[in-house]
C-alpha cells in the first residue's frame, strides 16, 4: 500500500512547503523532491537560501538562480535507479525587485528611470513580501515552460507566512487607490498645490509637521514612475493567484513538535483555508523516536557492561556509567513521549493528514542521507 | 556555561573608559535566525535586569506575544503593562504607535483626526513601505527618551525582541535610509537621532542568538558581518538549546571506543540513547566553536527538555546571565 505522501507527490503539480523559521522547511522541500524523483518523476525543487551542505548533498557545489540538474551519477551512487530526474534552483529573493521592474516596465528607459530613483533601493528592500511573491512568479513561468511533473517550492519563514501572497495586492491597492491616482496624475510636483487648492492646506501642514515637506514630493516622483509597471504587474498577480489556487497545488505545513510551533501551524492552516488554498497536511519534522524501555537496575546494567569497552573499568566506574546510560535512555524517551503527546493532540483538533519525520541523528551529507529521510516520511 | 575568554575580555573594559559591558547598556536588541529562541533570550535578559532592581521594559514588535506568557503573565498587547516588580512589557502595535506619535507631534486630537482620517494620508500610510517598522522603532526610541521628573532616564533597560535576520536588518537600517532619503524636516531629525542611538556603543547593544546547528551558525556569521558593517554595536552571542552531555569526559572517552552497537536487548537501547545524545553534543561543540570565533562574549543556554518553556525555565536561564555578568 502506498503512503499518502506518494499520492500527494504523484497527483499534484506544485507542492509548497510553508512554516515558521528553523523547522527544516528547506531540507524538507529537497527531501520531498528526492522522494518524487525516486518515484520516477521529473521534479524541480526551488529553495530559499539553502545550507551549503544541502547543495553539496545534491552533488552541486552551490545552488544558484539557474536550474541545475542533480547529476544522475549522484543518484546512482545513492543506489537509486529509474528514470527520475531532479533539478534544483535557489529562488533569488534579493534581486527579484530589479527583475520585477525590468520585466514589467513598458520600456527599458522606464526601467532605468525606476532603478535610478533614490527611493527605489529602499523600496525594493522593504516592501515586505513582494520579492518572495515575484519568486512565485518565476515559478509560474517555469510551470508553464519547464515540463516538470512536479515542482516543490520552499517559502520564506515569516510570522505571517502568507503575507507574501498579499503583497502585490497591497501594492496594487495602494497604487490604484483614488488619492494615489490623483497624486500620480500630478506628475510629481503638484501635490502640495492640489491639496491646498482643495482647502486642505491644514492637512498638508499637519502631514508636513509629521514628516517634513520634501518627503511627499520625493515619494510622488517615485510613485509616478513606478506606476508605469502597474498593468503588467496586475496581470501577473492574477496569474499567480490562480496557480496558487489550482486543484493540483498543495500547501504543506512543516513544523517541529514544539507546542508554540504547532500553534503557529494551526493558525497558518486556518489562514490557508480562509484564502481558499489547498491544504495537503502537516509535516512534523524532527520527531524523537521512542527506544525500547528496559526494566533493569543499575546493577544489571553494570553487570552487562562487563561485555563492553567498560570491561576494564572498575566496578564503581561501571556503576556510574550504568546510571548515566539509564538516565540518558529515560531522558530520550521523555522527549519521545512529549513529541507523541503533542502530535496526538494535533490529530485530535485537526483531521488533516499528519506526516511524521523522525529526528535525524547524523547531519545529512549526501543524497543517500536525503533519500533515507525521504523514505522515513510516513503519513497517516 | 560561560566561555572564559568572554568574561576575561569584557572585564577590563569595565574598568577603563570603554563602552560598558553588553548587559549594562540601556538599549538592547535581540536578533538572530527565525526559530532560535530570541524571545526566550529577551525574556531571560529582562528578568535578569529586573532582579537587579533595574526598571526594565521588554518590547515585542507586533508579533504573537511570547515574553509575558512565558513569564506566567497575560499578554500585555499594545499598552505598557507592569508584569512584576521592575518588569514591564509591551507588544508594540503600529496603529497605536502612530496615534501616539501623531498626537505627540500634532498635539490636538482634532488636528490628528483631520490629518489621519484624510484618505490620501491613510493611503500613504498603508502603502509606503517601512512605515510600520518606523513607527514601532520610533515608539521604542521614545521610551528610551522618557525621563523621571528629576530628568533621569525613566527606563533603566529597554529590551527589544527584534525580528529575525532579514527583517531585522531592514528594521535596523531604516533610520539611516530615512535620514538619507528625506533631506530635511521632522522625519529627518527623528531618524538621525534614532540612528545615533542605534550606533552608540555606550547605550546600545545588539545581542545575537543562535542554535549550535549548521544553518543558524551560518546565518549568524552572515548577520554578524552585516551588523558590523552597518556599525551597530554588538553585544552577547547567546547559544540557545545547547545539548548537555549525559557522560562525563572519562566516560565519553570509553564510550567512543564502543563504536559497534551492542546486539543486546539491555545494552542496545542504552547505547542508542547515549549515541544519539553524544552526536548532538559533538555537533553542538563544533558549531559553538565556530560561533566563538566571531569574538563576542559568549553564553550558552542549555537545551531544556520541554515543548513549552515556563517561568522556572526562564528563571534558571536568567541566572546564567548573572554568572556571565559577574566580574
Amino acid at each position: 500500500m502506498s503512503d499518502p505522501m506518494d499520492t500527494l507527490l504523484g497527483e499534484n503539480r506544485l507542492v509548497i512547503t510553508a512554516g515558521s523559521g528553523g523547522v527544516g522547511k528547506t531540507t524538507m522541500a529537497a527531501t520531498l523532491a528526492v522522494r518524487a524523483a525516486m518515484m520516477g518523476k521529473r521534479v524541480a525543487v526551488l529553495t530559499i537560501d539553502p545550507a551549503k551542505r544541502l547543495a553539496n548533498a545534491l552533488g552541486l557545489p552551490s545552488l544558484s538562480g539557474e536550474l541545475q540538474r542533480v547529476p544522475p551519477a549522484v543518484f546512482r551512487q545513492a543506489g537509486i535507479s529509474g528514470q527520475g530526474e531532479m533539478w534544483a534552483m535557489m529562488l533569488d529573493t534579493k534581486s527579484t525587485g530589479h527583475q520585477m521592474v525590468k520585466r514589467f516596465a513598458p520600456t527599458p528607459a522606464k526601467a532605468q528611470e525606476i532603478l535610478a530613483n533614490r527611493y527605489y533601493q529602499y523600496f525594493s528592500d522593504s516592501l515586505a513580501g513582494t520579492q518572495e511573491y515575484m519568486a512565485v512568479e518565476q515559478v509560474r513561468a517555469m510551470a508553464q515552460e519547464g515540463g516538470f511533473d512536479l515542482m516543490v517550492l520552499d517559502t520564506p519563514p515569516a510570522v505571517n507566512a502568507l503575507d507574501f501572497l498579499d503583497a502585490p495586492d497591497r501594492l496594487l491597492d495602494g497604487l490604484q487607490s483614488k488619492p494615489m491616482q490623483m497624486l500620480r496624475s500630478d506628475a510629481g510636483n503638484g501635490i502640495a498645490a492640489r491639496l491646498a487648492s482643495r482647502g486642505k492646506g491644514l492637512v498638508l501642514r499637519g502631514f508636513n509637521r509629521l514628516t517634513g515637506g520634501p518627503f511627499l514630493t520625493e515619494l510622488t516622483t517615485f510613485l509616478t514612475v513606478f506606476g508605469s509597471i502597474l498593468d503588467a504587474l496586475k496581470d501577473a498577480s492574477v496569474a499567480v493567484q490562480s496557480l496558487l489556487r489550482a486543484p493540483s497545488t498543495q500547501f504543506l505545513l512543516v513544523a517541529t513538535p514544539a507546542r508554540s510551533n504547532l500553534e503557529e501551524a494551526l493558525r497558518f492552516r486556518k489562514e490557508l483555508t480562509s484564502r481558499g488554498l489547498n491544504f495537503g497536511g502537516y509535516v512534523i519534522n524532527r520527531v524523537h523516536q521512542p527506544l525500547p524501555s528496559i526494566a533493569a537496575t543499575t546493577q544489571d546494567v553494570a553487570e552487562a557492561l562487563k561485555a563492553s569497552p567498560f570491561a576494564e573499568a572498575s566496578d564503581t566506574e561501571r556503576q556510574t556509567i550504568a546510571d548515566a546510560l539509564l538516565a540518558g535512555l529515560t531522558a530520550h524517551n521523555h522527549l519521545a513521549t512529549m513529541d507523541a503527546t503533542i502530535i496526538e493532540r494535533l490529530g485530535l483538533v485537526d483531521d488533516a493528514t499528519l506526516y511524521q519525520v523522525p529526528l535525524q541523528t547524523d547531519e545529512i551529507r549526501d543524497l543517500s542521507g536525503l533519500a533515507a529521510v525521504a523514505r522515513s516520511v510516513i503519513g497517516k | 556555561m560561560v566561555s572564559t575568554s568572554t568574561t576575561d575580555s569584557s572585564a577590563p573594559e569595565a574598568v577603563t573608559s570603554g563602552p560598558p559591558s553588553p548587559l549594562e547598556r540601556r538599549f538592547t536588541l535581540v536578533t538572530g535566525k527565525g526559530g532560535v529562541g530570541k524571545s526566550t533570550v529577551a525574556a531571560a535578559i529582562a528578568l535578569h535586569a529586573a532582579r537587579q532592581g533595574l526598571r526594565t521594559l521588554v518590547c515585542e514588535l507586533n508579533t504573537l506575544e511570547q515574553v509575558a506568557p512565558m513569564l506566567g503573565h497575560p499578554p500585555s498587547d499594545g499598552r505598557v503593562t507592569q508584569l512584576e516588580e521592575n518588569l514591564y512589557s509591551v507588544n508594540i502595535r503600529p496603529a497605536m504607535a502612530m496615534e501616539e506619535y501623531g498626537l505627540m507631534k500634532l498635539r490636538f486630537r482634532a488636528l490628528y483626526s483631520l490629518v489621519f482620517d484624510n484618505p490620501l494620508v491613510q493611503s500613504l500610510v498603508r502603502f509606503v513601505p517601512g512605515v510600520n517598522d518606523l513607527l514601532m522603532l520610533g515608539k521604542a526610541f521614545n521610551h528610551e527618551r522618557e525621563t523621571t521628573p528629576a530628568g533621569k532616564p525613566w527606563w533603566d533597560r529597554i529590551i527589544i525582541d527584534a525580528p529575525a535576520t532579514g527583517h531585522g536588518l531592514t528594521l535596523f537600517r531604516l533610520p539611516k535610509i530615512i535620514a538619507d532619503a528625506v533631506p530635511a524636516g521632522n522625519m529627518h531629525r527623528e531618524a538621525t537621532e534614532m540612528w545615533s542611538l542605534l550606533t552608540d556603543p555606550r547605550r546600545t547593544a545588539v545581542h545575537l542568538v543562535s542554535l549550535p546547528a549548521e544553518l543558524p551558525t551560518q546565518e549568524t556569521a552572515e548577520l554578524h558581518a552585516q551588523l558590523h558593517a552597518l556599525g551597530l554595536p554588538l553585544g552577547l552571542m547567546v547559544i540557545n538549546k545547547m545539548p548537555s552531555p549525559v557522560l562525563d569526559s572519562t566516560q565519553r572517552a570509553r564510550f567512543t571506543q564502543w563504536s559497534q552497537r551492542p546486539d543486546d536487548p539491555l545494552l542496545g537501547p542504552l547505547w542508542d540513547a547515549a549515541h544519539i545524545r553524544e552526536q548532538r553534543v559533538a555537533l553542538g561543540t563544533q558549531y559553538s566553536g565556530t560561533l566563538a570565533r566571531l569574538g563576542l562574549p559568549m553564553i550558552a543556554f542549555p537545551h531544556v527538555p520541554t515543548n513549552r518553556l515556563v517561568r522556572d525555565d526562564i528563571d534558571r536561564l536568567s541566572q546564567l546571565l548573572t554568572r556571565a555578568s559577574a566580574p
